[in-house]
Order: structure tokens, then sequence, then C-alpha cells
């Protein structure tokens, strides 16, 4: 758009100059099919955008509206049919009532289950990245490239693999089947990604500044509190958005680790979509399916701009 | 007793030598300049100093402490980089004062060290400021600030002033050199500006791949520099060399050319290079236009040069000149007309000439 603003400005300012006139109407004319072509080209992209963006909001449409519809509805009408008489009431059920397994509680425990879960697991792994990215790229040791290259490989290994010989250590351990095992189990997996984004973060800032803060007398810990946490905060928000999305709905550590008392909301969802007497309920189903969804989407609503922006922040100015 | 004593200091990344044995001592109040082509060791030399970098071999005294393996911290020194890092997430006070109140300083003490600091360098009014919203001369400022307020007894500066531009540059140099002055500090001051190098310097060390290739007064590093890559080093543009043959202990004959004469210096002995070869060394300045009041001096001598290009700087013109095969720089007068690519007469004055063993490249 600025392109053809300043070209539009130069051509007028050649009415300053003594030009042919003909060669001036020629550049408008030029200017003009341009800009009608320009906007056709972005009329265009926009409908591809918006189709797109359609697609893939349509199976989450689709689920909003057969929650609000009842048992009968979904089983005579359409699925992609607006509701005729919209109401709470499966949401109300997959909340406080619905059948999991042997209880008939809703996913209201489980979720409760989950943030036990998911918030310690978060706080630890992110605390733990941020500590493990800051020795690998400011206090770096004799192999600390090897160290970090093989941390990388935690990114890579699939959840199956890790299942057996983490449910060994844990039982070595005594907690198997308990909350606190589950919380490790993630923060082990997760700390892979937490350093990775954290140490990448911190090769960005200005080696100098340590160097600077030494001199000035503060130490390991001091450093990191005083002058590379206080630079952190994109940093931070991106990896608690991401570890935060990634256990919450984590489904197999949680079905194999977790233990009956503690089974977060996603292996709930499970059971009660499993769960059933009689006709299934769809309705009920796909509210608590959403149900389960939405403190994720709500992080992304209220964080995800700082989300795109952390993961495009450089190094610091006036450093 | 010296203020900072370097002995025999080595330093090695793997197999590469960075530093290979550098010798220096520094008196209290000195302001010394380490001075070298980029990559030459420079910044090394200084974190080794500070205690950034352990060293591989020899010693560093301090006041006469024995500082080698001591931390950053309990050196007494302070250092001014050349990117500042200041702290952004801290106002200008916050940076002055980190480093006292990291060493407990109570705090009112603190705030009348951070006022006496900032009055000394006019950021009085920048106190609360975050470095970002700062011009690149004043982040210059807060760094010596952040360095002044802990009162150490050595200030390191590496390359302080190259991220700023001349006319600044030039600014900052001589506030540089007002502090020192008034402080009496001991300075050891990096830079690869030989102007820098010259105006501030009690005493300047050419370093060139970790070696120590002079250490002297700017003037005696100017005017007899100990080696040909000081003598190309230091001076803009540089000295001349000219392959010469010693003819008798008073003139020389220029080897080139086989016909042009000049007079030997006096007190300069060259007896034993008789009949031999040598790099003849002279600064632009003492090849000019003909001068009246020169004109007998038996060191003087007017040679017929080329002229192939001409540089009027304002105060002189500098003259690009060619004699045999050899292009020379020549600085005369602006006032003074030659006219491009024909023969002039230029004299040659001999009187701070140097002599240089083609072998070795050591000054005779
Ligand atoms: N951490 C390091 N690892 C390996 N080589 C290094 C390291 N730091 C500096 N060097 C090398 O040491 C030499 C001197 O560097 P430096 O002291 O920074 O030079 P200067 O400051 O004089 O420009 C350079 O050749 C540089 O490549
Ligand atoms: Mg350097």
């Amino acid at each position: 758009m600025k392109k053809t603003y300043n070209l539009s400005y130069s051509a007028n300012g050649t009415k300053n100059l003594s030009l042919l006139g003909s060669v001036k109407d020629k550049a408008n004319r030029y200017l003009q099919q341009r800009s009608i072509v320009q906007h056709l080209l972005r009329i265009l992209l926009y409908s591809v955008l918006l189709f797109m963006a359609l697609i893939y909001l349509l199976p989450l449409l689709v689920m909003v509206m057969n929650s609000l519809k009842d048992v009968e509805e979904i089983r005579n009408g359409s699925l992609l049919a607006l509701p005729k008489d919209p109401s709470l009431a499966a949401w109300a059920k997959a909340w406080g009532s619905a059948c999991t397994g042997s209880t008939c509680e809703g996913i209201a425990p489980f979720f409760i289950n989950s943030f036990k879960i998911v918030l310690p697991a978060v706080a630890i792994s992110t605390i733990l990245g941020a500590l493990n990215g800051y020795v690998l790229s400011m206090w770096r040791f004799k192999g600390s490239d090897l160290f970090f290259g093989l941390l990388l490989f935690g990114c890579f290994i699939p959840f199956q693999v890790v299942l057996i010989p983490m449910a060994m250590t844990l039982g070595w351990l005594g907690l198997a089947s308990s909350a606190s095992g589950l919380i490790l189990v993630h923060v082990i997996y997760g700390m892979a990604f937490t350093t990775l984004f954290f140490r990448n973060y911190y090769v960005g800032l200005p080696r100098e500044l340590i160097s600077a803060a030494k001199i000035d007398g503060a130490g390991f810990f001091l450093i990191f509190w005083r002058i590379i946490l206080p630079l952190s905060p994109p940093i931070i928000v991106v990896t608690v958005i991401w570890q935060f999305t990634q256990i919450w709905n984590d489904f197999l550590f949680g079905v194999v680790f977790s233990g009956a008392d503690n089974l977060p909301v996603t292996v709930a969802l499970n059971n009660l979509v499993n769960t059933s007497f009689g006709g299934k309920e769809y309705n009920v189903d796909m509210a608590a399916a959403l149900l389960a969804a939405l403190p994720t989407i709500v992080v992304y609503v209220f964080a995800g701009k700082y989300f795109v922006r952390g993961l495009s922040a450089g190094a610091v100015k006036g450093a | 007793m010296a203020a900072l004593s370097i002995e025999n200091v080595k330093k090695s990344y793997g197999s590469t030598q960075v530093l290979k044995g550098i010798n220096i001592d520094i008196e209290k109040g000195e302001f010394l300049v380490l001075i070298g082509p980029s990559g030459c060791g420079k910044s090394t030399m200084m974190n080794s100093i500070a205690g950034l970098e352990s060293i591989s071999e020899g010693r560093i005294l301090i006041g006469g402490k024995d500082v080698t393996h001591a931390n950053p911290k309990d050196r007494d020194i302070a250092m001014v980089f050349q990117s500042y890092a200041l702290y952004p997430n801290m106002t200008v006070r916050g940076n002055i004062s980190f480093g006292l109140e990291v060493r407990k300083m109570p705090k009112p003490e603190r705030e009348k060290q951070v006022q006496k600091v900032a009055q000394l360098l006019q950021i009085e009014h920048l106190l609360d400021r975050k470095p970002a919203q700062l011009s690149g001369g004043q982040r210059q400022r807060v760094a010596m600030g952040r360095a002044l307020a802990r009162e150490p007894k050595i200030y390191l500066f590496d390359e302080p002033l190259s991220n700023l531009d001349a006319k600044l540059r030039v600014e900052m140099r001589a506030e540089i050199k007002k502090l020192h002055q008034r402080l009496g500090t001991t300075i050891v001051y990096v830079t690869h500006d030989q102007v820098e190098a010259m105006t501030l310097a009690d005493r300047i060390a050419v370093m060139r791949d970790g070696l120590l290739q002079q250490l002297a007064s700017p003037q005696e590093v100017y005017d007899r520099p100990a080696n040909l890559f000081v003598a190309g080093f230091m001076g803009s543009p540089p000295m001349n060399f000219i392959d010469v043959t010693i003819q008798n202990s008073d003139s020389l004959i220029i080897s080139d050319t086989e016909q042009h004469q000049l007079p030997i210096p006096e007190g300069y002995d060259l007896s034993s290079y008789i009949g031999k070869k040598v790099i003849l060394g002279i600064r632009p300045e003492m090849i000019t236009e003909p001068l009246q009041h020169k004109a007998d001096l038996r060191e003087v001598c007017v040679l017929k040069l080329k002229t192939l290009l001409t540089e009027a700087m304002g105060a002189d013109t500098m003259v690009l000149t060619q004699l045999g095969e050899k292009e020379l720089n020549c600085r005369i007068n602006p006032g003074h007309q030659v006219q491009m690519n024909q023969y002039s007469d230029f004299m040659f004055d001999m009187s701070k000439a140097v002599f240089f063993d083609p072998q070795t490249e050591n000054l005779i």
C-alpha cells in the first residue's frame, strides 16, 4: 500500500518538472491500473484467508452448536443445523453430574486435579528451564554445548518410549500413582523444551552484561535475579503458555501415571465419552470437551499476543 | 610499588595462544594505553586483568597483591565496555549504584555517591531514565559513572569510544583526559585508534599477535618506534620506509635509484652497517616543500620527486610522491603549489629519521 502512495506522490511531483504531459498521463493510468489490480489481489487474499479460517473453525462451531441442543434434536436433525432451542443443560450436566466411569460428579473434580498437576509442573519446569538456559548461555562450561545438544534429544523423544522407564523410576522413588509423580514426569519431559526456549533467548543477550555484573560484585544467583530475570518476561510468557497447553492437554502420562485419585480432566473426558447408560449424549460429550479445552483457549486469548511477541523478541535494546 | 603488574602472562584458547608472555608494570596514577590491530589480544588482556578470563601462565598483581586467581569482584577494578553493557532494566541511578548496593553500602551513602558521580559527568538530569532512553554519548557517560562510583584502584576501558560518532569521540576523549588529570586514577585503556592513544596516554603499549612490541611514552613511540610494525602502525599517514645503502658514517644512498644521496642524522651510529642495506624510516611531516630557514642545515637535503596526488587537509596538504618505484607521503604547507605529475623540489629533514635492520626489522 505504502508503495502505491509513494509512486503516486512522485507522479504528482513531476508536475513541477517540465515533463511532457503525455508521459504524466501514461504514468497515472498505469498507477490506476496497478492499484485496481492490487485491490483485487487483496480481496482474493482475504477470501482465501477467511475460507481457511472457516475450515479451521468449523469443528469448534459444530461442537458449540450441538452442545446447546438436546439429545433428541441431535439424533433427529443435522449436525450442522442451528439449535432450535439453545440451552445450557448439557453444559451443566457435563460439569456437575455426568458419569465418568464409576462416579457421576461431572468433570468438575477432575478440573481441580488438572490444576493441581499443571500449575506446579508449569512453574517448576519454567524455573528450571530458565536456570538451565542461563547456565548454558552465560556460564558455559567444558562440554556445555554437547550437554545442550544431548538435552535437545529430549524434545524429540516420543511419549510412548519413556513410559516404562518412567514407571520404573517412579516406582523406585515411591511416587507411583501420585500427583507428585505425574508432576515430576511433566517437569522432566518439559525441561528439554523450556531449556531450549530460555537458552536461545539468553544467547541473544550481551554477555558483557554478565561481565559487568561480575565486576560489580554480583554472584550467580544475584545476577540471575537482578539482571537476567527482569529481561525475561517475553520468554517466560512463551514458556508458560507452551507448557500449560502441553501439560493440560496431556492424556497419555495422565492415564498411565496419575492413579485413580488424581485423574486429570483429559482422562475424565475420555471416561465420560466412553461411559454410556442408554443412549449416547453427544451434547454432553461436546460440552465436556469444550469445558476441558477452555483453560488453554482462555490462556491463548489473553496471552496469545505476548506469545507471538515473545517468540520474535530479539536482543535487548539499550544494553 | 606498581599499581598493576602483569608478569609473563600467557593465555591460550585450546591450541591457539592469544597472549604470548606479556610483561607490563603500571604506576599508580598512570594512564596506560594498550593499542594494536583488531584481534591482537587486547580485550583478552583486559579480561585477564579483570579476572573475567583465567590466564594459562604468569601472574597478575594489583597493588602488590597477587590476584591471579581472585574473582573479579575481589580485584578492586572497574571496567567500561565497548558496548557499555548497561543493565537495561535498571535506571541510570540503579546502574550506577548497583555495584555499591552489592557491596552493602548503606543507602544514604550510596545516594550521595551517585549524586557525586552524576555531577562529575553531568548526567544528573538522566538519573531516572532507562538506558534505552539515552543517546550513545549519554550511555557512554553512564557506563563511566558506573565505573567511577566504586572508586576502585584501577579502571579498565575497553575501546570505550569506538561506538560514538567522530565529533562525540573527540569530546569524550578530552573529557576522559580531564577526568584522569582531576582524579589521578590509574587507567588501562584499550583502543585501536592511534590518535586516542597519542593524546591520552602517559605510556603506550603496542601489541601485535599477543606480543608486546613497545612500551614507551607516546613521543618515544612516535619518534623512535621499536620496529617496523610499530613505525607503520602509529601515525597517519604512516611513516615512509625507503630501502637505502649506507655509504659512510655521514651519508647514504637510496637503493632504488642509486643516485639520490641523503645525510645520516647527527648521533646516529651506523658504522657497522657501512656498505650494507638498511631501511630508512621518515615521517611525512619531515618531507616538505623547501624551507628557507632550514636550507643551510647539515641534516637537510632537497630531492626532486614526482607528484602523484595531493590531498588538502586544511592545515596541511598531503602529497603522494614517487621516488624510483617507491611512493612517499609528504606533508606540505597548503600555500605551496606543486604540479601534478611534475617533478618538484622536496626537502628531506633527516634529523628525526630512523633506521631499521632489514633482517630483524628492529630499530637500529
Ligand atoms: N572465547 C574465545 N575462544 C577462542 N578464541 C578466542 C576467544 N576470545 C578471543 N579469541 C581469539 O583471541 C584473539 C584475540 O581476541 P581479542 O582479545 O578479542 O582481540 P582484540 O580485543 O585485540 O581485538 C582473536 O583472534 C580471537 O579470535
Ligand atoms: Mg577487543
